[in-house]
């Protein structure tokens, strides 16, 4: 076995580990980081897919910027309010069998279609080539993400608004 | 990955941690001696006379050898993982610094971007330790952190970017190339704003008086760290000193030529670390220099005049480098 194949190894099984805590645990401030290292985990899956950048803004964005606000959130909520919340997953079966479902139905895809053995060339860094789609064939498509943004900016400010 | 074996490159990280360590050590007593000259005392003298050369060592041992005491109410197995959690991203981020050209453990191609994402999980590790000690100031102290970090993170991401978008580059060492004729701090307009603009941003980011309300001794007594004692107590602080110091090295890299200049290739890199060392010192002054402000006053500052000069900034330097072309002035 490679370096690689062992390395995927490992961070699949955390990445699953951690991901059942997520919705097991009864805590939920252990749920949040919980959540935290599966992020980090996806972040490493990117890094064995020689995507450096993928890993970076991963990180940047859901390990550092999710997990924080999520984290504020509960800080707002539960012991500045005093109350102590428990996560309750309730229909954790039928969430169980929807999750085998789904998966049945990817691997079903996957099945079919051919596995390359070999894997293609790729070009010496992927990031400039990232930059160029998104400004490139895809400039349509990531203006309507900022527009979307934009409006969900409006959204929280309507919510946080004062009543004066 | 050829070029450069796995082992190579795992004796290379031993080194540059160790130094790094021993570094970090040494730059404490350099903030006390700086911190003590500035309000006409001596500061560390007895232990190593006559300068305190002995006092960090000192101090080491000391946080070694003391009680290491676990509040009975605490969230335990958070409590303590919170003190490497928040250590390791601040050592992590030195792993992409180059010291000299072909000198560092990895000159990755997005460099820049690993050292924001890398130092941006540092507070996890801080609200872990904030939350875990199950102590109303400590509490306080991670709400006001994760706060404050929401508000600086963006303007600093920003700002670093406008030296990367100069370059043409997110790797350091091309960065530090772009800079041989002339270091982006120099760049008219642009290089001082953004310059300004990052010392502001890292010192909030580094939770350095004036913006240190997350520790605010007279009303959070340490903040989050507040139940941490002996050897916690040291990686927390550890952590807090390596993350400035990285912090003064991209600073020095991005904006002040890394080890570029008008000096033999040899005193590249203690060129690269007085620079460094320098931020670091500018930084300190500013801490001994102004008072603590207030969190409406800090949030303000972020939201009502960073973001929007960053941002602005960053616009500005992409219509220049769109007229210009990129890599170097």
């Amino acid at each position: 076995m490679t370096f690689e194949t062992v390395g995927f190894w490992v961070v699949a099984a955390v990445l699953l580990a951690s991901s059942l805590a997520v919705v097991l645990t009864k805590n939920l401030f252990h749920a949040v980081l919980y959540l935290a290292a599966a992020l980090v985990a996806t972040g490493a899956v990117f890094l064995l897919l020689d995507s450096p950048f993928l890993f970076g803004v991963q990180l940047l964005l859901y390990a550092g910027g999710v997990v924080t606000i999520v984290v504020f959130a509960i800080m707002l909520t539960e012991r500045l309010v005093g109350a102590r919340i428990a996560q309750t997953s309730r229909a954790v079966w039928h969430g169980a069998v929807v999750a085998a479902a789904v998966f049945v139905g990817v691997v079903g895809f996957l099945i079919r279609a051919p596995w390359p053995t070999a894997r293609p060339a790729l070009p010496a860094d992927l990031t400039p080539a990232i930059g160029q789609a998104l400004v490139g064939p895809f400039a349509a498509t990531l203006e309507l993400l900022g527009v979307l943004l934009v409006i969900a900016l409006l959204g929280a400010l309507y919510f946080a608004r004062t009543d004066d | 990955m050829t070029s450069s074996p796995v082992v190579w490159q795992a004796i290379e990280a031993f080194v540059v941690l160790n130094a790094l360590l021993v570094l970090v050590a040494y730059v404490t007593l350099l903030e006390r001696k700086f911190a003590a000259r500035m309000q006409s005392r001596i500061g560390p003298y007895y232990v190593g006379r006559p300068h305190g050369w002995l006092q960090p060592i000192a101090d080491a041992l000391k946080l070694m050898l003391k009680e290491d005491v676990v509040p009975t109410a605490s969230d335990r197995g958070v409590y303590n993982l919170a003190p490497i959690v928040f250590l390791v991203p601040c050592l992590l981020i030195f792993a992409t610094i180059p010291f000299a050209p072909e000198l560092g453990v990895a000159d990755l191609n997005i460099g820049v971007l690993f050292f924001l994402a890398v130092s941006s999980l540092e507070i996890v590790g801080l609200f872990m330790g904030g939350w875990g000690s199950n102590n109303k100031y400590a509490l306080l102290s991670a709400m006001r952190a994760v706060n404050q970090i929401i508000s600086y993170g963006l303007p600093f991401i920003f700002v670093a970017l406008v030296p990367v978008l100069l370059a043409g580059s997110l790797q350091m060492s091309a960065i530090v190339a772009a800079q041989q004729g002339l270091w982006f701090v120099a760049y008219p307009g642009l290089g001082q704003l953004a310059f300004v603009l990052f010392l502001v941003a890292a010192l909030a980011a580094e939770n350095r008086v004036p913006f240190d309300i997350l520790e605010a001794e007279s009303e959070l007594v340490a903040g989050f760290r507040v139940e941490y004692s002996g050897m916690k107590f040291a990686l927390i602080q550890l952590g807090e000193y390596a993350h400035m110091l990285g912090t003064s090295f991209l600073g020095a890299l991005l904006f002040l030529g890394g080890w570029s200049g008008p000096w033999p290739a040899w005193f590249g890199p203690i060129a690269f670390l007085l620079k460094a060392v320098g931020i670091f010192l500018l930084v300190t002054w500013v801490r001994w220099s102004f008072v603590r402000i207030r969190v409406d006053q800090i949030l303000a500052i972020s939201w009502k005049l960073l973001l929007p000069a960053s941002l602005v900034l960053l616009l500005a330097t992409g219509f220049v480098v769109a007229l210009r072309g990129a890599g170097g002035a």
